[in-house]
């Protein structure tokens, strides 16, 4: 009889891989767009993460590969903004397993037709605005951490974050859909 | 139908907030430097700048670049505006004895040149230090020096 004092949190093989291979491919593309400021496919990686294996694995990736890109970053080590970094990724693979029950974006919709890019509408919508959320949260606490005022550094942060919600926004239009069905027809997962 | 508009209209508020508030910002921040353009370009209609070099001749060679003085101040006066002078008042003109506490050595002296940008070369002053009427744009050195005389 278990013991129910217990609390063992369990996740499967196959999740733990899935984790490990979206956080490496998650780091690969950081690398490989480290010239193109604000321009990064992890956010998508982290929200499909959330989206096809639960909200956990999502933050999990998310954590991850911040803890790897924020560590060996050429831009400079800071603890406390890795930190906001690591909390704000992990919101778009908590929202992608929260919102994965209700999109209820279906294989057989891969095809172009009108359904198909009303999901990428909304997933591109979706993807402008937990990146306006993300962009708001690591904005503030910059501000905080180097002790800048905080409308000023709002204000300096724009031009960097209209290029990463407007950018999210297309990749997320364009690959979100595609990616998500993808992951679900080779891993054949489906969230509980 | 709606509902999707409604999203894309979601999205354009947010970025053109931004867009404007950058903006705004930056307009403000242009305003501020041009105001302070206006009074720089202002104050140089009664001021100029000034290179001075001095040669405490030990080796110790200190430039004073872009040092600003009144228009038409003397070289006494822009060397009092960089260092300590001491000097004395003949009917010839002032006569500089020491500049910060350096002076006094028998047989040396404080010479004055200013650099003759045609020539290319630097020449002894003519006239007495407070006697030497500046322009924007010269360039002068004190050199501490045995005299040749």
């Amino acid at each position: 009889m278990d013991n129910p004092s217990i609390c063992v949190m369990t996740i499967s093989p196959k999740k733990i891989s899935f984790i490990g291979i979206m956080t490496a491919l998650c780091i690969v593309t950081n690398y490989m767009l480290i010239g193109v400021p604000n321009v990064k496919f992890m956010d998508l990686f982290v929200f499909v993460s959330g989206y096809t294996m639960g909200m956990l694995s999502g933050a999990l990736v998310g954590v991850l590969t911040w803890l790897v890109y924020g560590t060996f970053n050429p831009y400079g080590f800071n603890l406390p903004t890795l930190a906001a970094a690591c909390t704000g990724e992990s919101i778009y693979g908590i929202m992608g397993g929260i919102l994965s029950g209700r999109l209820d974006l279906k294989t057989d919709r891969l095809r172009f037709h009108e359904e198909f890019w009303k999901d990428n509408l909304i997933l591109g919508v979706i993807g402008f605005l937990l990146t306006f959320i993300y962009d708001l949260f690591t904005n503030i606490v910059t501000a905080l951490v180097f002790e800048i005022p905080l409308i000023a550094c709002l204000v300096a942060g724009i031009p960097f974050a209209l290029i990463h919600e407007v950018s999210n926004f297309i990749i997320f239009f364009l690959l979100g859909n595609v990616m998500i069905n993808t992951i679900q027809k080779l891993c054949e997962v489906r969230r509980n | 139908m709606w509902f999707y508009a409604s999203l894309i209209l979601l999205c354009g508020l947010i970025a053109s907030t931004y867009l404007s508030v950058y903006y705004y910002d930056e307009s403000m921040r242009y305003q501020s430097l041009y105001r302070e353009a206006v009074e720089r370009l202002n104050h140089l209609k009664t001021h100029m700048f000034i290179n001075v070099l001095i040669n405490y001749g030990n080796g110790t060679e200190i430039w004073y670049n872009e040092t600003e003085v009144p228009i038409g101040s003397s070289l006494l006066d822009v060397t009092r505006k960089v260092a300590k002078v001491d000097y004395q008042l003949f009917q010839y003109g002032a006569f500089v004895t020491a500049i910060n506490g350096r002076g006094g050595d028998p047989g040396y002296y404080w010479m004055w040149y200013f650099w003759n940008s045609t020539s290319g070369k630097w020449e002894m002053g003519p006239v007495a230090a407070d006697a030497y009427i500046l322009h924007h744009g010269d360039t002068v050195s004190w050199v501490y020096e045995k005299a040749s005389w």
